[in-house]
């Protein structure tokens, strides 16, 4: 089982994105920045003093920004243009898929505000709940949502050394941490949070996953006994883990700061449908648009608490029989 | 005249037959987009260009951007001829399996230095191209060539923006301006007037020349090549659908194949 932190200890993604790239860009001299006038959003300012020649602001501009990036990488450079992801994903999204993805050019997108939690207080124009769902059907690019502060830093870094379009998910900066600084990460494969047992499984990623961790340990106090999956990489899925953790508990609770469309939950129904047959339940916003609000209030309220998760384990096992 | 130019214009002639016969035998393309960016690409890829057909992918060559993808025809007829593929390449455009896709593909075709065809993009990734070369301390020049109708987009005018405040001198871009766009007259759909003018007001160095004298696109580049510190536009005015007398200025070919009787007259106008 992964060492978590069972606090309310808070870490910044934004931070850990931004150091963890000045990180990159001393070993690697082709890595540079994009900003929409966002360089601030994305904590790069100590980036742009330390490396002043590799940032580029293109102003207040997604779509030229990213066709920019596809001009730096063509000729060789390995761009990250890092806004808020609803900007990226849906004003920018033709750029990416056929400026980005289908040449197959190296740039990197690190999405801020994920989720309605990473975008609570400035409500939907701000948050963004369809980026997985619409990058997942764009072929070529690969989609990471780490979980806190520290899988960011460690998934910058993997992204970095990885050669093609990855889109990486992250937070407001007020993000709970989640796992121990001692963990790692591996790209594209998932991750046995808690091993309780077979009576389900619990498919969580981002800062959700912390809910569905007391959850877990909430539940194997009552005596039911879960498998709790993060699953961190979205794209390429790490499939057949997924087929084993599903063929020992035949029942999964998908948890997801996303619209329940084309995101985490989909992708495991997929599974669950073509190599695995389970019973399912979707947790995630109910294809409705939430609203403004502090951001453990909107878990709450649209469905993805600790409760929530709870009790669609409960009714999983009885549907299992 | 410049001594070069009895070549070019051979070289033009040449080009808009293999236009033709592609789009023909494609039964597919846009041939009157094609035809007018002719003296632009061939100007660009048989006199101007620093490009080494043998290494497509040589880091120091010049780039070139069709952002009118719909008129790849005429870039492919000239990376075939100059060198870059063999010319039999050449009638399986837009065939299953063909290098050769419908709109440029830059993984697919060696010398396609930029996947396009979704209009407006072109001047925003050669930007980004002209950015690399000088962080990477390179003197390539980036040359893209846009539509005129393709100015519509809000993306074009977000990269004129940058580009001219990052002084991106080594960016030369051409309007390839026929006055056509899909649905009629480019300022009778879109009011888009005064090209030179908005580029002007955004900073950029201007000029406008005929864009089917070879002379005056010669010069129109040297002169934007030797303005260093902010990017170029040269507007060309262009004939959509030059040298074939029929398809000129004929909007109904902005895409359309030609049947055999009008394939074979082209064919006859263009080898006299």
């Amino acid at each position: 089982m992964a060492r978590t932190i069972p606090t309310d200890t808070m870490a910044s993604t934004r931070d850990a994105f931004a150091t963890a790239l000045i990180e990159a860009a001393a070993a690697d001299p082709r890595i540079c920045l994009l900003s929409a006038d966002s360089l601030k959003a994305a904590r790069a300012t100590a980036f742009a003093e330390k490396f002043p020649d590799r940032v580029f602001e293109v102003g207040i501009c997604e779509q030229a920004a990213v066709a920019f990036a596809a001009g730096l990488a063509s000729a060789g450079l390995k761009p990250f243009f890092c806004t808020y992801g609803c900007f990226i994903t849906m004003r920018a999204c033709e750029q990416i898929r056929t400026f980005v993805a289908y040449p197959g050019l190296d740039v990197k997108f690190v999405g801020l505000n994920g989720g309605i939690y990473g975008g609570e207080r400035e409500g939907v124009t701000h948050m963004v709940f369809e980026d997985i769902g619409i990058l997942r059907a764009v072929p070529g690019i690969e989609i990471v949502v780490p979980a806190d502060a520290g899988q960011t830093r460690k998934a910058t870094l993997a992204i970095a050394n990885r050669r093609g379009p990855v889109y990486l998910r992250i937070g407001s900066g007020r993000d709970p941490v989640i796992f121990d600084e001692s963990v790692g990460f591996e790209f594209g494969k998932l991750r046995l949070v808690r091993e309780y047992g077979t009576d389900a499984a619990i498919f969580a990623n981002g800062p959700v996953l912390k809910r569905a961790i007391v959850a877990a340990d909430k539940l194997a106090e009552q005596g039911i006994k879960t498998t709790l999956v993060e699953v961190h990489t979205i794209k390429p899925l790490d499939v057949d883990a997924i087929v084993e953790v599903l063929s020992r508990t035949g029942a999964a609770v998908t948890v997801e700061d996303h619209n329940i469309y084309g995101g985490l939950g989909s992708a495991i129904a997929e599974v669950i449908a073509e190599r695995a047959p389970a019973r399912l339940i979707r947790l995630g916003l109910r294809d409705v648009f939430p609203e403004s609000g502090e951001a453990e209030q909107l878990f709450d309220h649209f469905g993805f608490g600790v409760q929530h998760i709870c009790d669609a384990v409960r009714r999983l096992i009885m549907l299992k029989g | 005249m410049r001594p070069e130019v009895p070549m070019l214009i051979e070289t033009a002639r040449t080009l808009r037959r293999d236009i033709f016969t592609m789009i023909y035998q494609a039964g597919d393309g846009h041939p009157g987009a094609s035809l007018s960016v002719v003296e632009l690409v061939t100007a660009l890829y048989f006199k101007v260009m620093r490009i080494d057909p043998a290494r497509p992918d040589w880091p120091d060559r010049d780039r070139f951007i069709l952002s009118k993808g719909h008129g790849c025809p005429a870039w492919y007829a000239a990376l075939a001829r100059r060198g870059f593929f063999p010319l039999d390449w050449l009638p399986t455009l837009r065939k299953l399996g063909s290098p050769l896709q419908g709109h440029p593909d830059m993984k697919k075709t060696p010398g396609v230095d930029m996947t396009t065809g979704s209009l407006g993009h072109g001047i925003a990734l050669g930007a980004g191209m002209a950015a690399a070369g000088r962080l990477l301390g390179k003197n390539y020049f980036v040359y893209v060539v846009t539509g005129d109708g393709e100015l519509n987009e809000g993306i074009v005018w977000e990269a004129i923006q940058s580009a001219a405040h990052m002084r991106l001198g080594r960016l030369i871009v051409f309007v390839d301006h026929n006055g056509w766009q899909s649905c009629g007259r480019v300022e009778q759909v879109s009011g888009l007037r005064d090209i030179a003018g908005r580029f002007a007001a955004f900073g950029w160095h201007t000029q406008e020349i005929d864009g089917h004298d070879f002379d005056q696109i010669l010069s129109a580049i040297e002169v934007a090549q030797a303005e260093r510190d902010r990017p170029s536009v040269i507007v060309a005015r262009t004939i959509k659908g030059k040298g074939i007398p029929f398809v000129e200025n004929d909007n109904s070919w902005h895409k359309r194949v030609p049947s055999r009787a009008e394939y074979e007259s082209a064919m006859k106008h263009l080898s006299a």
